[in-house]
Formats: C-alpha cells, structure tokens, sequence
C-alpha cells in the first residue's frame, strides 16, 4: 500500500471499529424497550455507557408514590450477561442490589413515598454496553395487563 | 456516564516519491480545509449561543442531572392517582405562545406541556386541546412540531375514553420531543424546556395544596425537592460563570432551596422496609414529615418569582 494511502486506511479502520462498537449499543435501547416495556409508559428518556473494568453509570430518577415503575437494565457484555442495579437513597444509603436477587430481564418498583433514588448500573464482571430504560404506570393497571 | 474514544495509530514512513508529495499536499489542503470548516461552524455556533452552552462539566453529566427531574407526563399520573381536581386560573395562559422564542421559549414549551398533561390527566380534554394548541405553536420554533401533528392529535382524540392510552401517547411524544431536540443540537432548549415542566409542575403541586389542604399526600412533592433542586442548581451552575440568564436562574433555585431548608427539616432517613417478590420490589419508607400551609406559602413565594421570570413577556 502506498504510505500516503496509509493514513486513510487507519482512518477508515479506526472509523469502522468505532461504528462497530456503537451498534450494538445503539439497538440496546429499541429492542429493550420491544421487549420488556409491555403496557408501561416510556417518556422516551433512557441512560446509556459503555462499562469498563469494574465502571459504574449513576441515574437520578424521581419515583412517584402510587405509581408502578419498571426498570429494565439491558445490555451487551463480553460475558453475555445482563447488567445488575443498586438502588440507593439520595443521601448514598444502598438499598437494594439486584445481584442478591438473581437474574431477571426487569424489574418493577412500587415506593410507599415519593423519592428521589440513584440507580447505579453495573457489571458484576465483563465489559460492555449498558443501558436503562424506566416506565411507569399505575399500580391496579400494572396487574391486570 | 462513562464515554470511551478509540485509540489512533501513527506510524513512521519511508520518504515519498513526487506523486505521493502531489498526494499528500492535496490530500492536506482537503483536511486543512475541512478543519477549518469545522473549527469555524465550531466557533458560529459557540457565537450564536455562548450565553448558555459553555458548560464546565462534560455533556453527560449534564444529561444526568437533567433527567433528573420527572417529566410533566409522570406528574399528572401522579396527580391523577392522587385525585386531585383540575383548577385553571393559575395555569399559564395558552394565548400567549405566540409570544415567545429562544431559551425562554424552551421554558414556556416545559411549562404549557405540564399544563396539557395535567389537563388530560384530569380529564379536561378542551383545555388540554388548548394547551397542545400551545405546545404545538412553540414547538414549532424549534422544528419538532411534527411531533404533534393533526394526524396524531387526532390519535390522542380517540383515546379520550381510555386516558391510560392517552398518557401513555403524551409519553412517547414528549420522549420524542427530547429526543428530537437532543439529536438536533438543541440540548440548551432541552434543558429550559425541563427547568419549565419542572417550575409548572411544583406550581401546579403546591396551588392544588393550599385548595385540597386534607391531601397531606402532595406536600411529599415538596419534600422531594430537597433532595431534587442541588441536581437543578448544579444544572445551571455549570455555566453561570458565562452565562448571564444561568445565573439569575441560579439565584432564583438558590431563593427556593434557602425557603425549603427553613421548611423541610434535615432528616435521616432510615433502610425502608424492603420486599421482593416475583420481580416486584416493594420499599416502604417512613412517613414525610407533615408540612403546615404557612410553610407552603415560604416556598410558593420564591417558586413565584422564578415562574415569573420565565412567563413575563
């Protein structure tokens, strides 16, 4: 290959490399939300990282008392797993960790009042993509879908 | 958030022959000329918005701060789950729309979508259509009016017997609407047209407070702020250096968090009771502590002025 030609085609390899890895990210979001959403409502918000060695990605989210909230983490990991979610209270106090509760594709999350919570989004080994979605619905609509 | 960037590679060459020196100068004009293309839409567009847009902190973590604050849509569920009645004279007036544009625009987008959700959340579907008149004018401004198009009002009109699909509809559209603007560069607008639907939506809360005083249930929305508004300030604090309507924003949320700690008092909070069944994660919290309509009234003033700001022509 000619030398001038090479820049190029690291250009290129670089560029191809990157979309590569975005894709899959990228289709985390609508195959998630066709999957597990159901009869929820999505206001389209969602949170997206890429997870290195250990990374975790924090969400602030309001949780209104009387409404039933589905949280669905899903993600694309070297290991092939699903990624976990700690709940913690807005001053840091972990509440819950879904890795104690085994592997589920969603989970849904009814609170006695309303809070503001950190959800922490987390592989508990393995790299890869990661994303939330969270939709909510009335809690009596919720159990007759 | 976490954000990743691919590694690029340099390597040594050997010395060019004339034809890779033409090449190569040609190929540097092409990439000079690109980045200077780059560098100057760069700077035009820092021009045309430096007020608001120099931000101290990467993007992302503004984006977690600004998803913070529940959209207009989640409110009016809420207040709908709350069964509250539908009060209009301290809604915003949807005639004014017209009248609007830029980052106050954005606000005043927020604001008129909390009062449609709110509305057809309560089932006031004519002055939902109002408000959504409003909404769609604005929306208008910033090129995602398509997103409320006859075609799809006209969906959310079918549905004025099954409200559950209608908020469920009103979701995806305002889901597209963030989308949209976020896509299109408009996070700036994004970020005024959350701060609104914020402002609204405590508006509305504590309006609907001092008329149905027996629902103690609504103040949580005001103990919620506590721990909400340091996310809100921190929102706008990051460019308040620059930027000079951040800053007056800043003053304004800084008055409500001031009213708030005489208001709401520091609590530590306990674990919640916490059971998990089937997937269903059940967490009771102890009770909030009961607010006073006194105390309402401590946060309502400066919440006032703030809307104010934003709605005055």
């Amino acid at each position: 290959m000619s030398t001038a030609l090479r820049p190029i085609f690291w250009l290129i390899v670089a560029s191809t490399l990157h979309l590569a890895a975005q894709t899959p990210c990228k289709q985390l979001i609508p195959a998630c939300r066709d999957a597990y959403m159901e009869n929820f409502s999505w206001d389209g918000r969602y949170w997206r990282a890429e997870l290195y060695g250990g990374e975790t990605s924090e969400i602030y989210y309001t949780f209104f008392r009387g409404i039933r909230y589905r949280l669905i983490p899903c993600g694309s990991s070297s290991t092939k797993n699903t990624p976990h979610i700690r709940i913690y209270n807005a001053n840091r106090t972990l509440l819950l960790d879904t890795r104690q509760q085994g592997d589920r594709a969603y989970w849904d999350l009814e609170l006695s009042t309303t809070q503001l919570l950190l959800i922490e989004l987390y592989y508990p080994n393995g790299d890869g993509c990661a994303a939330l979605l969270i939709g909510h619905r009335a809690p009596m609509e919720a159990s007759t879908r | 958030m976490t954000k990743r960037y691919m590694a690029s590679v340099v390597k040594a060459v050997k010395k060019p022959s004339l034809s890779e020196w033409a090449f190569k100068l040609l190929l540097s004009f092409t990439v000079g000329a690109l980045i200077a293309g780059c560098s100057q839409t760069s700077e035009e567009s820092q021009a045309s918005s430096s007020q608001d847009t120099l931000y101290a902190i990467p993007w992302e973590e503004v984006q977690v701060y600004m998803k913070a604050a529940p959209s207009p849509v989640q409110v009016a569920v809420w207040l709908k789950q709350e069964k509250v009645p539908f009060v209009r004279e301290p809604l915003h007036d949807p005639t004014l729309a017209a009248r609007y544009g830029g980052i106050q625009g954005a606000a005043n987008l927020g604001i008129y979508l909390t009062d449609m959700a709110y509305a057809y959340a309560t089932q006031h579907y004519q002055e939902a259509y109002e408000y959504l008149s409003s909404v769609n004018r604005l929306a208008a401004r910033y090129g995602i009016d398509d997103i409320l198009s006859i075609d799809r009002i006209r969906a959310l009109d079918k549905l004025q017997d099954s409200p559950d699909s209608a908020q469920k509809l009103l979701s995806k559209y305002y889901g597209e609407m963030q989308q949209r603007l976020e896509e299109t560069g408009q996070q700036v607008m994004l970020r005024h047209m959350i701060l609104g639907g914020w402002i609204e939506s405590l508006h509305i809360t504590l309006i609907l407070i001092e008329k149905e005083p027996h629902k103690q249930q609504l103040t949580e929305m005001i103990s919620l702020q506590k721990n909400l508004l340091p996310l809100l300030i921190k929102l706008y604090a990051v460019d308040s250096t620059k930027a000079p309507s951040s800053q007056r924003i800043v003053k304004y949320l800084l008055n409500i968090q001031q009213s708030l700690d005489k208001t709401v008092p520091e609590t530590t909070q306990k674990q919640p009771l916490t059971k998990v069944d089937k997937g269903l994660i059940q967490m009771r919290f102890d009770a909030m502590t009961k607010i006073s309509p006194e105390q309402v009234q401590l946060i309502k003033q400066p919440l006032s002025e703030l809307r104010q700001h934003m709605v005055k022509i």
